[in-house]
């Protein structure tokens, strides 16, 4: 935080006569696609920030009120490209909570599997991201490296490497064969040294911290107003996970610790709170993974769907713990065979709203730790 | 649960009058008077339920009405209410109004400014209104169920006919004509085979 005359920097004194308003994007590559944030910058400081959303807009909301509920899979893959099986687990997750599906216990623990591998991939993203924002390149291309694996892996399962389609309603759509469960386990042992290497890297890196501590701080009264979930919330300090507070699917049965932010390095909820967050988040995913793969059992991966789908009236908000955060489906249903509304609350969109706040008494390359701290997907932002 | 909801609303706010909708399959919702929205969020959050999050800002359009959805969640309690209140609709073109909660969670500012740029949800006391997702100057509610594209924007031709895709729209069309009967596409070799008796599978 900027300090004039030992007081914090709020925006309203100026130390120019004149703001200067500048431009961040829609095609800056700080902001992890097209998201133009318009600056008033009062000579090196941000004394106020605007998002503009909407670039990305396809209005997917309105597509699947004329497309059946299957139908609809492969519009929400293409919300949070990045982490696409999360998307499509909430999703059926939903319906199926509507139609009181069962799903076999082997389709369970492949959706497990699945979203954690997802839930790697998506941090390794973050990560190697993330250290380009600030300046380091090499971290993006280890990251890449791990996360071709898993890719290749999805790719063998469902045939594409970014838009799956993979997980349906009542189960998955392929099996998977032992070979590829050997493969996931030698991957995981690897990914657990590689972590190691990549943490003390980066994060304990000298440049790093003092680029990311103290710099954004989220508390946690701040957090709450605006509707903050997943590793922003769990880096201001709140242990709180719906893996854990309300468990979907295999997760109530599986061991694994709540990482929360405790201000290592600065404050409680600054941004390398949050990066430690999803680093040590993906320690717990292979924690998990680990309990996946001695659980899996033989069985059937599809449960009894009818070919008709009717979803009975009625409606439901669904909440899921998607990498990015909360990722929440509000279905409503007149009894046909579309759904009438569904409103998808995305975490990446409140997260956005809180730049606002966050910007103002910040230098302009403290401002690009911060929106790549919060790591939004715009395609999720706009749907 | 929501009864206890019901009930707090009723006790603290007067006027609201919260009544329960149970449902069988999927969640209950609690619908209260449009007027009173702002001080039943404001009750909801500083009592013992501990609504500390405004989850979703959502809005339902139903031919008469339109149903704006607040979905509150307590992270400290861990419990969640789908509040609602029902705005009568006058015209297709025309706003609704209801007040805004961003006093009460500022999650709120994004989540009123979709739902008015979505569905027509005029938000009274908003601090900053405007649409965020469409351009400013765009026309129309696009989430309203009796929407139409605007065909001019900006002298621009909105969904041009010569950029729409026809070649897969007829080919199917034809199909349809020539076969008529939508159900005899399928499979209609195998009755050819079975010399067009009815009952052949």
């Amino acid at each position: 935080m900027i300090e004039i005359n030992g007081k914090p920097y709020t925006g309203q004194e100026q130390i120019k006569s004149d703001l200067l308003t500048l431009n961040m994007g829609p095609q800056h590559p700080a902001t992890h696609g097209v998201l133009r944030v318009e600056i008033k910058t009062d000579s090196e400081i941000i004394a106020q920030a605007t998002p503009y959303l909407g670039y990305l807009h396809r209005c997917f909301e309105k597509h699947v009120e004329n497309i059946d509920y299957r139908g609809v899979i492969p519009f929400v893959d293409r919300m949070d490209y990045l982490a696409s099986m999360s998307m499509e687990l909430g999703y059926c997750l939903t319906v199926e909570k509507m139609l009181g599906t069962e799903i076999p216990k082997r389709a369970q623990y492949l959706r497990t599997i699945i979203a954690e591998l997802q839930r790697i991939a998506s941090h390794l993203m973050f990560f190697g991201t993330y250290a380009i924002d600030l300046g380091a390149f090499s971290p993006f291309l280890y990251a890449f490296q791990d996360r071709e694996d898993i890719l290749r892996l999805f790719e063998e399962l469902s045939g594409a490497r970014l838009l799956y389609n993979y997980i349906w309603l009542g189960g998955v759509w392929n099996d998977i064969n032992d070979d590829q469960l050997r493969r996931i386990e030698a991957f995981c042992d690897k990914m657990e040294e590689n972590l190691k290497k990549y943490h003390a890297l980066v994060g304990e890196n000298k440049i790093f911290i003092s680029r990311t501590a103290n710099v954004g701080v989220i508390p946690v009264d701040m957090a709450y107003q605006y509707g903050a979930t997943g590793p922003v919330l769990r880096g201001s300090g709140v242990n709180w996970d719906l893996r854990k507070t309300r468990p979907y699917g295999m997760y109530e049965e599986l061991d694994f610790d709540v990482i929360v932010g405790e201000g290592l390095k600065g404050q409680v909820g600054d941004t390398w709170d949050r990066y430690y967050v999803r680093m040590m988040e993906m320690h717990e995913s292979i924690k998990i993974l680990r309990q996946c793969l001695d659980g899996i059992e033989e069985g059937s991966i599809m449960g009894k769907v009818p070919k008709v789908l009717k979803v009975p009236e009625g409606e439901i908000y669904m909440r899921t713990e998607c990498p990015r955060g909360e990722l929440g489906y509000h279905l409503i249903s007149d009894g046909g065979k579309t759904p009438y509304r569904l409103k998808v609350k995305s975490s990446c969109f409140t997260h956005t709203s809180m730049l606002p706040e966050m910007a103002p008494g910040m230098m302009i390359a403290d401002f690009v730790a911060a929106i790549g701290s919060i790591d939004i997907v715009l395609g999720e932002v706009d749907r | 649960m929501h009864k206890e909801f019901a009930d707090f609303i009723n006790s603290k706010v007067s006027g609201a009058n919260a009544t329960v909708v149970e449902a069988e399959v999927g969640d209950s919702t609690v619908f209260v008077e449009a007027s009173s929205i702002l001080a039943t969020c404001e009750a909801l959050k500083d009592s013992d339920f501990e609504m500390n999050v405004l989850q979703c800002v959502t809005g339902t359009d139903y031919s008469d009405r339109i149903e704006v959805s607040y979905i509150l969640a307590s992270f400290t309690k861990n419990s969640e209410l789908i509040l609602k209140v029902k705005l009568p609709k006058t015209s297709s073109d025309a706003t609704v109004k209801v007040d805004s909660v961003c006093s009460v969670w500022k999650s709120a500012n994004f989540l009123e400014r979709e739902t008015y740029d979505m569905l027509g949800v005029e938000f009274v006391g908003h601090p900053d209104h405007r649409r965020i997702l469409c351009p400013e100057d765009w026309e129309g509610y696009p989430l309203r169920k009796d929407y139409k594209v605007q065909e001019v924007y900006n002298d621009m031709v909105v969904d041009p006919p010569a950029k729409i895709n026809n070649g897969d729209i007829n080919f199917f069309k034809e199909i349809m004509d020539k076969m008529g009967d939508e159900k005899k596409v399928a499979y209609s070799w195998k009755k050819e085979d079975a010399g067009s008796s009815d009952t052949a599978q």
